[in-house]
């Protein structure tokens, strides 16, 4: 059975041992379920399994991100990126959408040409704005020398223009040094970047070298980090030659390669895998809401600026302002003579055509708007000047009445509320004004006068009146008028007289009542008056009276320092004074004066050449008429008298001098010889008389060539015809040669210190009266003179006699025979003098 | 390419404009206007050798020595001294500008220019002065930017110094 059981079912329990073991078995069951589950799940209705395995899973997620959650993320990475990718691709085409939107209305000449491009290319219209808008390109890129600003090397992109590039470096490290040197920054940094509109410089700064880069457009801020790589390369591959770069830049010339690379980075060859639409989606948000927030920030800051600058004008009050959609408006209150609002907004930015001002006109009170408004107003003249001082109106100076009244009115007007005007130092001008300060100046002048009391003064329609009292020796006040400017025709004054008591007055009229002599001096001693001096005893009594007629209230009158003088007294006292005066007088010696009866007496000797002892009587004082004299004349031997008289009797010639040493004559000097001899027979008479008279030091004068032209001249004559007083034109010569002579004997002569002196005397022959011979004679000399003078010989230097027949040249009787008489004749002799 | 960094340093108004555009552009103008900062021109000078680029940094001329900025000088090779010959005073002023250069840089070649030298009457500047300098081996020379004269001379004087 056993075996049959095995034979017929032996197969199926081996199998359904291997089944329940398998059951039995977790492992076993496991990986034969693990073998059929997928299939099963797959057949298994959808609904069922996803809500049987929708827990589990959660909770099997769940676990797993608690335990690390990087796992999951790892997992689901290539699942998330995609999504994101399209929501974000979504979204932004949501904005090209709106932002095509908003763009499909303008028609700029680029969004023409944008919309060409993105209808041929097949791209949306914002992505192509997009695209442009984010061109950029590096066209040059300048290497330069840090300390001196010299170019190392530069290159340039395809087609772009540049200036001298070496002008351009030293230029830029000029503007580095400045803004260093202005700002006070350290070494290290300088500008890294400049913009010029389209352009950029971005520099970057090495140890020796600074690398500017020229990028026109919207370089991306990495391009930072590119350019300074490549800065660092050079740095580092040419460390030596940058330092110690002279600018020469042949050794650095293959720097110009890894600048290339600068110069080649733009746009399109930027990096490939970067996300530059998601790059471009966020600029393209953040940067116009960037831009407009700043721009808005910018004219809202521009605005209040405006605004503050506004309200701190004076003269105007900003009552409010606001900005709203772009548009700012403002109102308030101006004064029409504060700066115009509108003209304020030059130079701030703003623009004009978005600003709605309302402004209403009122009148600051501020007092420089006051005070423009009066100067406006009451046209002050030039002598007058307004100026704030302290929140007052001040107005100084000189005006007219009419304007000063037009002035107060102002300030009347003025004082609710308004700044004070204060016009008190405005000093009236007017005529009126004017005279009556010039009448005070007058009546003042006269209170000072002394012997004048002014009792009383008016003004009154223009005319001035006064009166008072005045001393009779006071200044008159009419002649005061003068100079005071005060017209003297509408002056009217009274005067009463009357004596004043102050002491000069007092001495003014004792001077002149007493008639004080001269040898009484009056003056005024602390109140007092006193003379002094000496006076007859008459003159003495007359002031002993008035002074007591004085005693009454006035001044004091002293004479008791006045001595009692006779005139006969003092008469001889002027006397001996003459007298002593005489006998110092040198060359007179009084012998013997007495006084008598009231008359003089003198005598005694003097010298001719002493003074004139009447002549010393004035100024003595001595009466002339008593005076009676009885003088001898005697030579002084005083050296002085004897000089005189030598000088008289010898005429020394102008080359002598006399002079006195010590008590003796000394004669020096050129002179003839005839008067040195005469000179030596004076010394010789003298000696007697003990008087010195020294000639030994007289030298001769050396008068042999005059001698020769004396005899010349004196040799010569000029010959007349009978009858005649006019020489005949032969003598012509005769006259010319002797003119010439006498000039040069009377300029030795002068040389010589002499004078020299030519005798012209006229002859006759004895034909005719005795009588017009004479005549003849003396006018033939004449004729002469005439002649010579007229060849320019001195008329002085001419003396002229006629001597008649007297002194014929030739005995007469033998011209008779020839009828030809040689003494019709002028002949010359010569005087030296 | 040699290229030499020049400073042109003097008082007030003395011509170191005028000197420049006398060598760069052959021109000269009556008209003063003050230089405000720096104004750099270039000139090429041929040498039969060589080339050099004179960058010429004019400088604004300042009589207070204690306003000038003498970081301006920094890497330069050469200094052009102008001295206006009508006003003796601005002899000092470009000596003190270059001391003051010199203690912050180091000496330098440099010319020195007694300008204006076209304007005789107002001359000042006694002969003997400027032999004493030249004793010293200093290369003067008396320029006019109005006339020109020895402009070109001063400044190639200077690029061969420089060059070297
Ligand atoms: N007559 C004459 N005038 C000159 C000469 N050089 C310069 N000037 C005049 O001098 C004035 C000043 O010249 P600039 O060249 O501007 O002087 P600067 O030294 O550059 O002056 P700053 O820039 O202010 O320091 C100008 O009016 C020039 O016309 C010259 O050689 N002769
Ligand atoms: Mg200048």
């Amino acid at each position: 059975m056993e075996t049959l059981r095995q034979l017929l079912v032996g197969r199926e329990i081996s199998e359904l041992s291997r089944v329940a073991h398998l059951l039995d078995e977790p492992e076993q069951l496991a990986a034969a379920v693990g073998s059929v589950l997928p299939d099963a799940a797959a057949r298994a209705s959808h609904a069922q399994l996803g809500e049987a395995f929708a827990p589990i899973v959660e909770r099997a997620a769940q676990r797993s991100i608690q335990k690390n959650p990087r796992t999951l993320t790892d997992i689901l990475y290539p699942v998330f990126l995609p999504a994101i990718r399209k929501s974000i691709g979504e979204k932004i085409d949501q904005t090209f959408q709106s932002l095509n939107e908003s763009l499909r209305h303008i028609f700029t000449w680029h969004g023409l040409k944008w919309r060409f491009e993105a209808w041929r290319t097949g791209a949306s219209f914002s992505e192509v704005v997009l695209n442009h808008s984010l061109v950029y390109r590096v066209e040059h890129v300048f290497l330069i020398d840090r300390s001196s600003g010299l170019l190392i090397a530069h290159v340039t992109a395809e087609n772009a223009m540049s200036e001298d590039p070496q002008l351009i470096s030293s230029m830029l490290s000029a503007i580095q040094d400045f803004v260093r040197d202005s700002f006070n920054e350290k070494e290290q940094s300088g500008l890294d970047t400049i913009r010029f509109g389209e352009l950029r410089l971005w520099s970057e700064v090495g140890p020796f070298a600074t690398l500017v880069s020229v990028i026109r457009g919207n370089p991306p801020e990495e391009l930072h980090e590119i350019i300074r790589d490549v800065l660092l390369r050079i740095h580092d591959e040419y460390s030596q030659a940058l330092e110690h770069f002279d600018g020469d830049s042949s050794q650095l010339a293959s720097v110009e390669t890894q600048l290339q690379t600068c110069v080649e980075l733009k746009h399109e060859e930027s990096n490939e895998g970067f996300p530059w639409l998601v790059v471009a989606a966020v600029l393209l948000v953040l940067i116009p809401t960037g831009i407009w927030f700043f721009l808005s920030w910018q004219s809202g800051q521009r605005w209040q600026a405006y605004v503050s600058r506004v309200a701190s004008q004076p003269g105007i009050i900003v009552a409010e302002q606001t900005a709203r959609d772009g548009q700012f408006y403002i109102a308030g209150l101006r004064d029409p003579l504060a700066a115009d609002p509108q003209s304020l907004l030059s130079g701030t930015q703003v623009d004009p055509a978005r600003v709605h001002a309302n402004w209403q006109f009122y009148q600051s009170l501020e007092p420089e708007f006051v005070l423009k408004r009066l100067t406006a107003s009451l046209a002050p003249p030039d002598s007058v000047r307004l100026s704030v001082v302290k929140d007052r109106i001040v107005a100084e100076g000189e005006a007219n009445a009419t304007w000063i009244s037009r002035a107060q009115a102002a300030a009347q007007q003025l004082s609710a509320g308004g700044p004070v005007f204060d016009i008190s130092r405005v000093r009236d001008v007017s005529p009126e004004a004017r005279a009556a300060e010039h009448w005070q100046a007058y009546v003042s002048r006269l209170g000072t006068q002394p012997g004048i009391i002014v009792a009383e003064q008016k003004i009154r329609d223009g005319q001035f009146y006064i009166a008072g009292l005045r001393d009779p020796l006071a200044a008159d006040p009419q002649s005061l008028l003068s100079g005071t400017q005060v017209d003297p025709g509408r002056v009217h004054s009274q005067w009463q007289f009357y004596q004043s008591l102050e002491p000069e007055f007092v001495l003014k009229r004792l001077t002149a009542s007493l008639y004080p002599l001269k040898s009484v001096r009056l003056s005024i001693v602390d109140n007092r008056i006193v003379a002094e001096g000496e006076a007859p005893d008459t003159w003495i009594d007359r002031a002993r009276a008035a002074a007591r007629l004085l005693s009454a209230g006035g001044p004091e009158f002293d004479i008791s320092k006045v001595r009692d003088v006779s005139p006969e007294a003092r008469e001889a006292e002027h006397w001996q004074y003459y007298v002593s005066r005489l006998e110092a007088q040198p060359g007179i010696i009084v012998a013997q004066q007495t006084e008598r009866g009231g008359q003089f007496y003198i005598s005694g000797l003097r010298d001719p050449l002493a003074a004139d002892p009447k002549a010393l009587l004035s100024g003595t004082q001595v009466d002339p008429a008593r005076v009676h004299s009885q003088w001898q004349f005697f030579q002084s031997l005083d050296p002085k008298f004897v000089v005189k008289r030598l000088t008289a009797s010898l005429s020394p010639p102008k080359s002598v001098q006399l002079s006195i040493i010590q008590g003796r004559i000394l004669v020096v000097g050129e002179a003839p010889a005839g008067w040195i001899s005469r000179a030596q027979a004076a010394a010789e008479q003298l000696s007697a008389d003990g008087v010195v008279l020294d000639v030994s030091q007289l030298r001769e004068l050396n008068l042999a060539e005059l001698n020769h032209l004396r005899e010349a001249i004196q040799t010569t004559d000029i010959f007349f015809s009978s009858g005649r007083v006019v020489p005949g034109p032969e003598q012509s010569p005769v006259l010319d040669r002797l003119a010439d002579q006498l000039k040069e004997f009377a300029e030795n002569a002068r040389k010589a210190g002499v004078t020299a002196r030519f005798m012209l005397t006229g002859h006759s022959d004895t034909t005719g009266r005795e009588t017009a011979n004479a005549s003849i004679s003396a006018a033939r000399a004449e004729t002469v003179r005439a002649l010579l003078n007229k060849r320019g010989v001195a008329p002085e230097l001419l003396l002229v006699r006629g001597a008649g027949t007297f002194e014929p040249a030739v005995p007469e009787n033998e011209n008779s025979r020839t009828g030809n008489s040689t003494n019709r004749r002028v002949s010359v002799t010569v005087n030296l003098e | 390419m040699l290229q030499k960094k020049i400073c042109m340093l003097g008082g007030f108004a003395v011509g170191k404009t005028s000197l420049v555009r006398r060598f760069v552009q052959s021109i000269f103008s009556e008209t003063y206007l003050t230089t405000v900062g720096v104004k750099i021109d270039k000139k090429s000078v041929a040498f039969p050798d060589k080339t050099v680029d004179l960058i010429l940094w004019d400088l604004a001329g300042e009589d207070d020595i204690g306003s000038f900025r003498v970081s301006y000088v920094r890497g330069a090779t050469g200094l052009v001294l102008v001295v206006d010959g009508t006003r003796p005073a601005t002899l000092a002023v470009a000596l003190t500008l270059r001391e003051r250069v010199e203690a912050e840089f180091g000496a330098m070649p440099f010319v020195l220019l007694f300008n204006k030298s076209d304007l005789a009457d107002r001359w000042a500047i006694p002969d003997g002065e400027i032999d004493e300098l030249r004793q010293l081996g200093w290369q003067i020379y008396l320029t006019s930017a109005l006339s020109g004269a020895y402009v070109e001379d001063a400044f190639r004087q200077l690029a061969s110094m420089v060059a070297k």
